[in-house]
């Protein structure tokens, strides 16, 4: 049974490449992928957060849970989140989360002793595992400030203590925003943008300055030279329809044209730095891979192509 | 553009403003502690015992009285002090001891002192015998308060609790009042009157706050009434009498007098009030006098004190003229003590009462606040001291004397005697019963104190947030017996309010309109001027009336003047009548006056009123009325008629003078007024007119004015941080939000304030769409991630005070400790060896949470925790005044309180909604650009009708704001103020332009919208959204707190009905109009269903033959020989019902009912009433 096939071979280019911070072009698919890839991103690539604290001491001005909170939002590097495991899903240690194959224990310990108020941060906690460490913001050049001290979990006045053991977990943001490891996805449909140049060329200078300025961002520009109208940055377009109510207010009615086109896509990535914003789009690809396997039919069902006729081949790999 | 304002560095807590907002309770407290007990002890009247058969007499007085500080009981004579904080952990009182001296006198020798202990008295926070007085922040901090505590109430059983600020009538200024009431005093009587409050007054004008009010009643014959209270029952005395009584004049005198403020010359012109028939009417008076053949002055006191003697306490044995004269003196316009004095002012009370009655004036208003004053704290004490004290000397006085009469071996001449004796009546009550009006806010008294109302004087201050416990200061309440009152003319919003009462801060609601709070600019004059000395009233009234004479005032001493109005105009001060100003001359010598008020040198205070009338065609009554007194409203305005110099020209007015006083607004116009009045003076600022909680509210000139009414209530009710000593706090229930934020967008009253300090809500992104339909009619939908993030995130802390030796009886207390069992090991994993929880252990509900056990009998106790969610416990503290056991504990447990669907959210501007659901991040709208989701979505049909344009502005003004980092200034009605420069603000533009610009020089929508996506299709939402940062409060109304639920469940015992209450696991109730609901949509199953087979299903047997429910009952079975079956279960014999009437269980047939039926047949049988009850088959 053949059907036609709706395979795309979609393409991806890189436009910027940071530790934290990615923008790339996704091309030849629809607004469906786009999205998925999107949402996979923000809430179900695995990250490492803490998850349980054991509080020992605490004599501080927080409360326990106030304090576990915090402790559970700060940023853990999990590049071994995708091969860890569950701990609901650990045989190792019947699910109760305390084995090295699912979990990661830290310790901190922090007494204030002198009159100075003492800074409790992610630097003070000890993890039994180096490679899943409380995220590392301080400048790598170093010049800022010598003494960066990372994320403050709480302030210690004399003679108030914080001793605690945490465990750390993988997880999911669909389960909790804290392991969730992008700050910000976003994506845009690529504008295309046709100025009438017949029509812009009846307005004078003035005109074509205040049709310029009147969108917020800066799209179009006026060339120096030729005093033409240009698209100097069309990305910067934000879809808010300003210029084209302007251009209707002038009595230009088609001065421009603006449309986005359905199947690219600019994508902004800012990770919370526990992956590495190259990484959290690989392994949210992989995360989408892995769903989709996840509904892909078997081979052999020949019922299923009854039910489902050409999708079936479709979702069969064809 | 609009101001940014940035941050003052004021260090913490340090903050002035906010100190002044208590100042008035604080003041007067001090006032009573430091003169006013004093004078008052000076001025009870001193008791005498007389022994006839030694022929001794014994008199006894109070003096020198004296309150200390409050310290800690100790048996070492060492004391130390009793600091607030461990009152309110300990719940005790924060009292210091009263002391004052009886003196003994007897006659002819020297007098005898004695100190008594009048027990403890309450204290009032940071008055001058706090230990918080005159402490700045850091040392509050360190006994353990506030930063900023402002003080004024009293701790009392470790609450605290407010004196309530009641309005008052204003003293000593007479009122015309039209009240129909008046009418059926008795026979003859019109509606119409002149009633005057006098606060009493001694020598050198000191006064001890007790009030006597005066009526004086026109009668249709044309003559009056003078109408006084005497121990709980009205005297009305002919008014010739009283005039003839307090000054010998001839009845020409009188006739002239009554008659001088009439003219014909000047008759119907601007400004006269008497008429030809005042002549008329002051004949009637003197010849009622005359017809009861009084003449003289002598004659008249005679007859005065003839009728007075039987009520006059005390006076048995005194002359009628002696009589007399304690009337006049004691009930008889009190703030006067002279006869001259009181002659005039009632005359000038009866010129007032006939041009009422005339029409050539209208009457007060009672209900304008033109006419009232407040009821302070100090004064109220002080006021209900005095008749205890009055009591305790009147009991000691019998006690005594029944010991004289029973006891022969008696001796008065031995004070040690007498003190034994005096000892049954116990000085310490005294001071107890001070405690318990403030505790209760209840006045137990006889007289009644000349106090409207008996109940409601004291409200508990609850630290809900700071907002509400700031707002019990500035409260003022017009009284519990108009809450009552069907008419809503005293709930009535007047315009001589403006200024004084915030027209916005007023709950909705049964108390709208009573319960007023104070504008921010407000004050209520005081005892102590502005350098915070003792003012010398005697002093200040003398230089006032030097001033006048030095203007051209003609003095009514010792002669009445013998012209009124329109020539000349009366002058009062303080309620006493001092002379005649000519009406040419009085607009100068009111400048003159209000220039000596602002100017700092002299001797004129800056809070006098001057209370100018002026002439006018029956208007309000002409005159020159003074006021010196304390607990009137003021309020600063800018003096523009002075030249000014370094701002030197801000006056203090009242809301007497305020309604003839031309104030404009400082926006530069004239307010419409015409040229032959210009403005004399200028409002401070706009928003002087509001409440400090009003204040709040950012651009509320951009709202509709009924939502800054809720934003006002909903404020006092959000969950916000209410203290910061919440270590050292033990209230009964506090909320806390965990983390709050400070607003973007805030007005000038943010940083005057310190709110900072005591931050509301949080600035959560606010997009306006309908998005999953969740957000229907004011539900929200707020984003699951922030939530998790910690967006309003808080708690609710609660403390159980376990006292061993209160409860329970008396003969186990001392047995009985806090002590964990050693055979129940399952109770060591959750408390501890001493009986207590640990700190931080999570208790779930039914789990115990301490353990008591008893000595004698052996056994332990546990206390389980009650309710439905787990707490935490957050603070164990113990009483270690008791060496030997531990008796005392306070157990604070923490109910963690994080956003679920159903807890309630408002913005500031009155728009409240419920979370309907937590929404998953990712299905949440973005922005492309941003790439931002919306912490909450609300829905765009929250605006039209409700016309919150604020919220709006405040959307736009913060997305500016964030992205310029700054914060935004919205103190509303920017637009009237004048800049430094003199200029107004720029107007040319309006503020949604500033907003505009400001938004699209970031790269932003002007008008403040922005183009989502769809988080579940990724593709662009049809139209652009108005998203932006706004200001959310979380209110304290929450789900976990109010959930009800039942299947089963506990019934009542007497009906079988399932009971009620939400505690107790009960229904709730499906009333008569749900019942109306199911019969109309003939949903009959369902209705039996409710009411009947949920309810109290009942089987009943009735007697067919008989009819009766009541008479029937079982039948034993007799041991009937039943032949077992070999393998089968043995026969159930079927149960036997007979009646008992008929014999016979023929008639037996079984019905269901409601067991209530049954129950009213066994009520009725039990009225000798049978009821009958029909079967039939089929219906």
């Amino acid at each position: 049974m053949e059907g036609v096939s709706y395979q795309r071979f979609p393409r991806v280019k890189i436009r910027e490449l940071k530790d934290d911070y990615a923008k790339f072009e996704l091309r030849d698919t629809d607004a469906s992928i786009a999205n998925a890839l999107r949402r996979v991103m923000i809430a179900e690539v695995p990250t490492i957060a803490i998850d349980l604290v054991e509080i020992e001491v605490n004599s501080s001005v927080l409360n326990d849970e106030f304090i576990a909170h915090r402790l559970g939002l700060i940023p853990l590097t999990s590049e071994r989140a995708m091969s860890m495991r569950f701990s609901r899903d650990c045989d190792a240690c019947d699910g109760d989360g305390q084995c090295e194959y699912c979990s990661v224990e830290f310790h901190l310990r922090a007494k204030c002793i002198t009159d100075q108020t003492l800074d409790v941060t992610s630097k003070d906690l000890y993890s039994s595992d180096h490679t899943v460490v409380p995220v590392d913001f301080s400048d790598p050049a170093g010049y800022d400030s010598p003494d960066q001290k990372g994320i403050i979990i709480v302030k210690l006045r004399r003679g108030q203590e914080l001793r605690l053991r945490a465990i750390a977990r993988k997880g999911i943001g669909k389960d909790h925003a804290k392991w969730s490891p992008a700050a910000t996805v976003t994506f845009m449909y690529e504008p295309d943008i046709h100025i009438n140049e017949d029509l812009m060329e009846t307005l004078t200078l003035e005109e074509k300055q205040s049709w310029v300025e009147s969108s917020p961002t800066k799209v179009f520009d006026i060339d120096p030279v030729t005093q033409q109208v240009v698209v100097v940055d069309p990305e910067a377009y934000t879809y808010d329809d300003e210029v084209i109510k302007k251009a209707e207010a002038m009595g230009k009615l088609g001065l421009v044209d603006i449309s986005a086109k359905e199947d690219s896509f600019i994508f902004t990535v800012e990770s919370t730095g526990a992956i590495k914003a190259s990484q959290l789009v690989l392994n949210a690809i992989e995360v989408l891979k892995q769903k989709l396997d996840a509904v892909r039919l078997s081979e052999d069902t020949v019922e299923a192509d009854d039910q489902f006729g050409e999708l079936g081949a479709h979702m069969r790999g064809g | 553009m609009a101001e940014k304002k940035e941050r003052s560095g004021a260090a913490m807590g340090d903050c002035r403003e906010l100190q002044e907002l208590a100042r008035h309770h604080i003041d007067s407290f001090d006032y009573m502690v430091e003169r006013g007990l004093e004078i008052m002890l000076d001025n009870i009247k001193p008791v005498k015992i007389s022994d006839s058969s030694t022929n001794t007499s014994l008199k006894l007085y109070l003096s020198n009285p004296r309150v200390y500080e409050p310290l800690k009981e100790s048996s070492r004579t060492k004391h130390k002090r009793l600091l607030p904080f461990e009152c309110r952990q300990a719940k005790i009182s924060y009292t210091g001891k009263f002391e004052a001296e009886v003196c003994f006198e007897y006659h002819g020798r020297a007098v005898i002192r004695e100190k008594y202990n009048f027990g403890q008295f309450p204290i009032m926070l940071r008055s001058k015998l706090c230990h918080l007085s005159g402490a700045d922040s850091q040392k509050l901090v360190s006994l353990k308060e506030e930063s900023a505590e402002m003080g004024g109430y009293f701790i009392l059983n470790g609450l605290e609790r407010v004196v309530r600020l009641l309005i008052m009538p204003k003293r000593n200024y007479p009122m015309s009042m039209v009240r129909g009431s008046f009418r059926d005093r008795r026979e003859g009587y019109t509606d119409k009157a002149v009633v005057i409050r006098c606060v009493r007054e001694y020598q050198s004008s000191l006064t001890d706050q007790s009030s006597v009010t005066v009526k004086l009643y026109y009668l249709r014959s044309g003559s009056a009434r003078l109408g006084f209270w005497i121990q709980g029952r009205e005297y009305l005395l002919p008014v010739g009498i009283v005039l003839k009584a307090l000054v010998e004049a001839s009845e020409r005198e009188i006739f002239e007098k009554l008659t001088c403020c009439y003219d014909e010359k000047y008759e119907k012109t601007k400004g006269a009030v008497g008429s030809q028939l005042v002549g008329e009417r002051a004949k009637i008076i003197l010849d009622e006098v005359r017809e009861l053949s009084l003449f003289t002055q002598a004659e008249c006191l005679r007859h005065i004190g003839e009728h007075f003697q039987p009520v006059m306490d005390g006076l048995e044995r005194e002359t009628y003229s002696n009589v007399a004269h304690a009337v006049l003196k004691d009930y008889i316009f009190v703030h006067l003590n002279n006869y001259d004095d009181k002659f005039n002012l009632l005359i000038f009370m009866l010129q007032k009462l006939f041009s009422l009655v005339d029409r050539t004036s209208v009457p007060d208003n009672p209900d304008s606040l033109q006419n009232q004053e407040v009821l302070l704290p100090g004064h109220l004490i002080t006021i209900y001291l005095k008749e205890k004290l009055e009591d305790w000397l009147r009991k000691a006085k019998k006690v005594i004397q029944d010991e004289i009469a029973k006891n022969n071996n008696f001796n008065l001449l031995s004070v040690s005697d007498v003190k034994k004796v005096m000892d049954r009546n116990p000085s310490t009550s005294i001071s107890l019963a001070v405690e318990n009006i403030l505790k209760t806010g209840r006045l137990v008294t006889q007289t009644g104190l000349d106090l409207q109302q008996r109940a409601g004087y004291t409200v508990q201050a609850e630290r809900l947030n700071f907002l509400r416990f700031l707002s019990f200061f500035r409260a003022v309440h017009r009284g519990a017996s108009f809450a009552g009152l069907r008419t809503t003319s005293v709930r009535k919003l007047l315009p001589e309010s403006w200024g004084f009462l915030c027209p916005v801060h007023t709950p909705d609601g049964e108390p709208c309109g009573l319960l007023n709070h104070m504008t921010r600019s407000c004050r209520i004059t005081s005892y102590f001027d502005s350098q915070g000395a003792v003012k010398d009233f005697f002093d200040i009234r003398k230089s006032i009336l030097g001033v006048l004479t030095g203007l051209g005032m003609t003095s009514s001493l010792p002669k009445f003047v013998h012209i009124g109005p329109p020539q000349v105009l009366y002058v009062l001060l303080d309620g006493r009548f001092v002379g005649s100003i000519p009406s040419s001359e009085i607009e100068k010598v009111v400048a003159h006056l209000r220039r000596l008020k602002v100017s700092a040198a002299s001797v004129i205070p800056d809070d006098l009123e001057v209370g100018y009338v002026p002439l006018s065609m029956g208007g309000a009554y002409p005159g020159l009325y003074l006021f010196t007194s304390p607990s009137r409203f003021i309020r600063p305005v800018r003096n523009i008629s002075i030249p000014t110099e370094d701002g030197q020209n801000i006056e203090l007015i009242g809301p007497f003078e305020q309604v003839f006083m031309e104030i404009r607004c400082p926006d530069g116009g004239n307010g419409g007024r015409s040229d032959s009045f210009p403005a004399t003076h200028e409002e401070s600022h706009p928003t002087d007119m509001l409440s400090v909680v009003a204040n709040l509210t950012p651009w509320s000139d951009h709202n509709q004015s009924p939502r800054n009414m809720y934003q006002c209530q909903m404020a006092k009710q959000t969950m916000a941080f209410s203290l910061q000593s919440l270590r050292f706090r033990a209230d009964q229930k506090l909320y806390h939000l965990q983390t709050p934020q400070t607003p973007i967008v805030r007005t000038s009253s943010y940083v005057k304030y310190c709110i900072d300090e005591y931050p509301t809500g949080t600035n959560a992104i606010v997009a306006v769409l309908a998005y999953t339909g969740y957000d229907m009619e004011d539900a929200m939908i707020l984003n699951k991630s922030s939530v998790e993030r910690g967006m309003c995130h808080g708690q609710i802390y609660q403390t159980e005070t376990i006292d061993l030796a209160e409860e329970g009886s008396r003969s186990d207390r001392d047995q009985r400790m806090f002590r964990r069992s050693n055979l129940d090991k399952s109770l060591h994993s959750v408390i501890d060896s001493d009986g207590l929880p640990y700190v931080g252990q999570i208790i779930h509900p039914n789990e115990p949470y301490c353990c008591i056990y008893n000595e004698i009998t052996n056994t332990t106790r546990t206390n389980n925790r009650k309710g439905s969610d787990p707490v935490i416990v957050d603070y164990v503290a113990v009483d270690t005044k008791n060496k030997k056991n531990l008796q005392k504990v306070n157990i604070r447990f923490r109910h963690p309180r994080n956003p679920i669907i159903g807890d309630k959210f408002s913005s500031r501007h009155g728009q409240k909604g419920v979370c309907s659901q937590l929404w998953p991040d990712i299905d949440m709208p973005f922005s492309g650009v941003t790439g931002m989701r919306p912490d909450l979505i609300i829905n765009p049909h929250a605006f039209p009708s409700r016309m919150t344009i604020a919220m709006l502005l405040e959307s736009l003004a913060a997305k500016g704001g964030s992205l310029n980092g700054k914060f935004v200034d919205a103190t509303p009605f920017a637009g009237s103020v004048k800049k430094a420069n003199g200029e107004t603000r720029s107007e040319s533009e309006s503020l949604v332009d500033d907003l505009g610009e400001m938004l699209r020089s970031h790269g932003f929508n002007y008008h403040g919208v922005e183009v989502l996506y769809s988080g579940v299709y990724g593709t662009e939402l049809t139209c652009e959204i108005f998203i932006g940062p706004v200001y959310y409060q979380r209110l304290r109304h929450m789900v976990s707190d109010k959930f009800q639920v039942r299947s089963t469940g506990t019934v009542d015992q007497i009906t079988r009905q399932p009971i009620k209450g939400r505690k107790r696991g009960g229904g709730i109730r499906f009333g008569e109009m749900e019942r109306d609901a199911m019969l109309a949509h003939g949903a009959a199953y369902l209705l039996h269903d409710r009411l009947h087979t949920c309810s109290d299903y009942h089987i009943a047997d009735v007697c067919s033959l008989c009819g009766s429910i009541l008479t029937t009952s079982f039948v034993q079975q007799q041991k009937r020989v039943v032949r077992d079956i070999g393998g089968l279960p043995p026969v159930r014999a079927p149960k036997k019902v007979a009646c008992h009437a008929c014999k016979t269980s023929k008639g037996m047939e079984t019905v269901a009912m409601p067991y209530v039926f049954r129950y009213l047949a066994a009520e009725l049988a039990a009225m000798n009433i049978k009821m009958n009850v029909q079967l039939s088959a089929g219906a």
